[in-house]
């Protein structure tokens, strides 16, 4: 067995916890961003896709910095929330924020490229056969894009595992309250005693990211299947 | 096509090329609460010594500790506590010889006034950052002081963990938390950031910087000068100057 401390447990169930939050709160943004992308023309498209897909390029300590700015007790959304009770700087809170902003490129561009694969002649025929465009989008894009969905889903969650330049800004360092994996493993590799304490959380962090990755892959493969 | 190829070639070889660091190197590994005072004194003795050029590596202790350690090139290396000059004896690292005392300060409570005017206070604030007290003698020197003051338990989940004092400062300099443990010293550099309390000093060992040459330092003609530059009445005064103690 290897050994964790207890403030380890602590960042292993925080870091789960972080990344399914910001899965979870960016699926409906993600879908609706990825459909007004993929069917809607409009003026600007193209830097609403620029925008989109901006954290992926940035880096994250960037991002942190930007959301340290907005959300920070000084900053704009930060005082609006201060002043009706609400923290979010260096709360979990932040954390999922972080996390939301910087998977979200991740999410929107597996969708997109499931819903492009969407024959568009079955559009068309659902539209004509009386549909409203909300139909439309519950019965033939949301089931046909699904797959897409769920490979956009898995792929935001393991990058969520994995954020750190944007989390330690935004959320900071507090074991057993916002301190996840890659932040645990960080203070313990600028110590020089904690080596082997540095280590066992790597392994778990691996472990997590294996599984992740294999689920991804073998849903990925049963949906093409079934396609 | 040609030309791209060449270029990146020699692109290539330019960059195997760049020794990491050059002969005349003096490589500095400081505790960050020194950034200041070390700047001050390695320009000076760079002006009187053309040609000495200093690297400095400023942060906790404990990770240039960890740097030197993995076989990071340094000469000279000052420590915000006993504790990190030791483990780099023990690891035969640090000249023994050399080792010697450089410089003192004391532990205070920074922060928006009016937040908090002793450890009791403490209790009431929501977040308080401290440096990481696996690393950072800062922290550590905290974290013992809340263990004696028996306020350990109630803080648990309200510290948050700065990598070096310095980012400490920051948080509170920046008002995101409503308070940080740094040294004496540090407030001095703050602008928002006020002083609030002194930390007791029956609750903490004395904040003691112990200094020391590597071994590759001993052999470093300019590092040897520097070093005994830094124990020299010059430095004393500058380190007075900082707010620094030197008894």
């Amino acid at each position: 067995m290897i050994p964790l401390a207890p403030t380890d447990y602590d960042a292993i169930r925080l870091s789960l916890q972080v990344s399914l939050a910001a899965t979870l709160l960016s699926l409906p943004f993600g879908f609706a961003v990825a459909y007004l992308i993929t069917f809607v023309r409009f003026r600007g498209r193209v830097l609403v896709e620029v925008l989109v897909n901006l954290p992926l390029t940035l880096p994250p300590v960037v991002v942190g910095y930007f959301l340290l700015l907005l959300l920070g007790k000084h900053g704009w959304l930060g005082s609006l929330f201060n002043a009706a009770g609400i923290r979010l700087i260096f709360t979990l809170k932040a954390a999922v924020i972080a996390c939301a902003v910087v998977g979200f490129p991740l999410l929107v561009r597996s969708m997109r490229i499931g819903m492009e694969g969407i024959d568009p002649q079955l559009i068309n025929a659902s539209r004509t056969l009386g549909a409203r465009w909300y139909d439309t989008l519950l019965t033939v894009i949301l089931p046909l894009s699904f797959p897409g969905l769920v490979a956009g889903s898995s792929l935001m969650f393991a990058r969520s595992l994995g954020e750190f330049g944007a989390t330690i800004i935004v959320a900071g360092n507090i074991p057993g309250v916002t301190q996840t994996i890659p932040l645990a493993i960080y203070e313990y590799a600028s110590s020089p005693t904690s080596e082997t304490m540095a280590l066992s959380l790597c392994i778990v962090s691996v472990a997590i990211s294996l599984v992740v990755l294999f689920l991804h892959e073998s849903m990925a493969k049963k949906m093409a299947r079934k396609n | 096509m040609k030309n791209i190829i060449r270029m990146l070639i020699s692109l290539f070889c330019l960059l195997i090329l760049a020794a990491p660091a050059v002969a005349g190197d003096v490589n500095l590994f400081i505790a960050a609460s020194l950034k200041e005072v070390i700047n001050e004194l390695s320009d000076s003795f760079a002006r009187k010594s053309p040609g000495v050029k200093f690297v400095k590596n400023y942060g906790a202790s404990g990770a240039l500790v960890k740097q030197i350690e993995n076989g990071a090139p340094s000469d000279v290396f000052i420590s915000a506590n006993l504790e990190w000059m030791e483990y780099l004896k023990n690891k035969n690292l640090a000249e023994v010889s050399s080792i010697g005392n450089f410089t003192y300060n004391a532990m205070v409570f920074a922060g928006a006034p009016g937040k908090a005017s002793s450890m009791r206070d403490l209790i009431k604030l929501e977040r308080i950052a401290i440096g990481s007290p696996k690393s950072v003698p800062a922290g550590k020197y905290a974290t013992e002081a809340f263990k004696k003051a028996g306020i350990d338990k109630q803080l648990g989940k309200k510290l948050v963990m700065a990598k070096d004092v310095r980012e400490c400062l920051m948080y509170a300099e920046r008002g995101e938390v409503d308070g940080a443990f740094v040294y004496r010293t540090d407030v001095l550099q703050a602008k928002q950031a006020k002083m609030l309390f002194t930390v007791p000093q029956e609750l903490y060992p004395r904040v003691t910087y112990p200094m020391a040459m590597t071994g590759e330092g001993a052999k470093n003609r300019d590092a040897t000068a520097f070093f005994a530059y830094l124990q020299s009445d010059e430095a004393k005064r500058v380190l007075l100057k900082y707010g620094f103690s030197s008894r």
